[in-house]
């Protein structure tokens, strides 16, 4: 598909809503906005260069009805769904490496209890471990909204909070 | 004519299905990258579609009346700038001169009229697939105005001034360009009927009890808005006010990518959810220079205490305006939090939200209402997101002769008993 009006050479950042799962390879960059108490989770393989991006929402993807059909709505099932999909396409899961960002806790509202940030950092960082791929670097909890953009090739996730100095993180 | 979640929720399913395979086929008869943008089921009243046309911006429309699976009328619009530049890209493709277009001759319009064909039958088939039934296709008929009289003045399932319509509603941008449009099925209100008694799996909510709340939050916006003037001592009013049905995953992306200013509330009751306040950056500093004579110091957010203190009672007291219409009408009580100031990228204050009510639900009927002032920095986004299972509890138990005793011009004889 070609994109028409726009300068050939520097592609558009691919980006990744809430509930998607991207997976790609080279200097393409993914990016998803607004992360509040979402968690974005970037898997990559360092040799291949192969790596994906989620955003969830929910920690236990197990546990509803549709998680099938919306694999990256739950951190559990979008782990497995960026595995597969990275090692369908050649990479090699040993290699595969995690770094997550978001999960704040933005509202502190009863109904929210210990806060859905929170849940939503506990389940990746649970499921990563069950699947044995190891969390390198994160940027997570807090009260600030995150934009997070991974590029598979280097594997750099830069986290832009929108709050005071400390503004651009690389992961 | 009763409804539920999941009649909507496959009317959603098409919605998106639809617009889908559009933004599809026009990408394949242009070649122009396109992406959808939010699709909603609107709940709307005859005169806010009316306003949705009066921007001001000259529309082109394609119209075909459906008859089958669903009959009404599908409209595909154009702003004029969109509709000549892709019928410009089409031209230019079978003639390797340059030209620009600027008027719709006959070849222009005949052009303009296909893709818009082509995009309403993507719908369609979108639906159709999802219905797993057949929809015809009248011949398109081309429309060109300046307010919605053109485009559905004359087409009978239209809601008239006062009356609350389900409108599917999609935008479709080409990416990087500024052409976009936007479609709107209006269906007749015996084949919605039919078609929600059909995929209806639970006793659901009773239409003109939905009709006759929303007819009671829009006197609660009406209420936010005055107290916002008398607060600010800025002149404000309601500009938008709509009820949507849209996946909770929507609701974020809805919200400008901007750093915003807000007040969040939880409130519990009959129902229980979410009211969100949110301003851009510029309209909170005007609140506060009119609400804090003094020119109190800022932090580095440019608020400061004072300020934010400002922003959270003004909050708190718009946010009790509007609960309390809804609690009146519902002869309930609906207790609310004390406000939670944000000051971030707006998606980012509204993810909590709907990830604690996608514990439960994948859909939210959300109350979007926008305040404005004429000539002042004063944008206000109001969204009061409702849990379902509890708005459903709450609609089921409203009494529609309450409503009747209060002045509204509602016309409650047409219930009927489906």
């Amino acid at each position: 598909m070609k994109t028409y009006g726009s300068e050939p050479g520097i592609p558009d950042p691919v980006q990744v809503g809430i509930s998607e799962l991207v997976v790609s390879e080279g200097d393409d960059t993914l990016k998803s906005y607004g992360l509040g108490s979402c968690l974005a989770i970037a898997l990559y393989e360092p040799d291949s260069g192969i790596g994906g991006l989620a955003h969830i929402m929910l920690p236990d993807g197990d546990k509803a009805a549709n998680s099938d059909a919306k694999p990256g709505k739950y951190a559990d099932t979008a782990i497995r769904a960026l595995l597969r999909r990275m090692v369908e396409r050649g990479a090699s899961y040993t290699a595969v490496e995690a770094k997550i960002a978001g999960g704040s806790d933005m509202f502190e509202f009863e109904s929210f209890g210990d806060g859905v940030g929170k849940r939503n950092i506990a389940a990746a960082r649970e499921e990563l471990e069950k699947l044995g791929v190891p969390i390198i670097a994160e940027d997570v909890g807090g009260t600030d909204g995150r934009t997070v953009e991974f590029t598979p090739d280097s594997g750099k996730l830069t986290v832009k909070t929108a709050n005071g100095d400390d503004g651009v993180t690389e992961l | 004519m009763k409804l539920d979640v999941n009649a909507l929720g496959t009317f959603y399913r098409m919605a998106r299905e639809g617009a889908g395979l559009a933004a599809g086929r026009l990408t394949r008869m242009t070649g122009v990258e396109t992406q959808v943008g939010v699709t909603k089921l609107n709940f709307m009243r005859g005169t806010e579609i009316r306003r949705d046309f009066e921007d001001g911006t000259e529309k082109v429309g394609i119209r075909v009346e459906l008859t089958g699976g669903i009959e009404g009328h599908s409209v595909v619009v154009f702003d004029r700038k969109s509709a000549l530049r892709i019928v410009e890209t089409l031209l230019s493709e079978s003639d390797t001169d340059e030209f620009d277009v600027e008027e719709f001759d006959e070849m222009n319009r005949s052009a303009a009229t296909e893709v818009g064909n082509i995009m309403n039958n993507g719908f369609v088939d979108g639906w159709a697939d999802v219905l797993e039934t057949v929809i015809d296709v009248s011949t398109p008929e081309f429309i060109e105005g300046t307010s919605g009289e053109p485009f559905f003045g004359d087409i009978d399932e239209a809601p008239d001034g006062g009356d609350l319509a389900l409108l599917f509603h999609s935008h479709i941008g080409a990416v990087g360009t500024e052409i976009g449009f936007s479609h709107y099925l209006f269906p007749k209100r015996e084949s919605m009927a039919q078609l929600l008694e059909h995929l209806r799996t639970s006793d659901g909510i009773e239409y003109d009890k939905l009709d006759g709340f929303d007819r009671m939050a829009e006197q609660g916006a009406e209420e936010v808005a005055k107290t916002a003037t008398t607060l600010t001592g800025i002149e404000t009013s309601v500009e938008i006010r709509r009820l949507n049905f849209v996946s909770l995953e929507a609701i974020p992306e809805e919200v400008a990518n901007e750093k915003l200013v807000g007040v969040a509330f939880e409130f519990d009751g009959t129902p229980s959810g979410y009211l969100l306040f949110l301003f851009d950056e510029e309209s909170a500093h005007e609140i506060v220079d009119a609400m804090v004579p003094m020119n109190a110091p800022g932090d580095e957010d440019g608020f400061g205490e004072m300020g934010t203190s400002a922003i959270k009672e003004l909050g708190n007291i718009m946010a009790s305006g509007f609960l309390d219409g809804w609690a009146n009408v519902l002869d309930t009580t609906i207790d609310h939090s004390t406000p939670e100031f944000i000051h971030d990228i707006g998606a980012a204050a509204v993810d909590p939200v709907i990830i604690q009510l996608g514990e439960n639900q994948d859909f939210a009927f959300v109350f979007d209402t926008v305040v404005v002032a004429d000539g002042r920095e004063f944008d206000c986004e109001i969204y009061a997101i409702p849990d379902e299972s509890d708005l459903e509890r709450a609609l089921n138990d409203l009494d529609v002769d309450r409503i009747d005793e209060t002045p509204t011009t509602a016309e409650f004889q047409e219930v009927e008993n489906t």
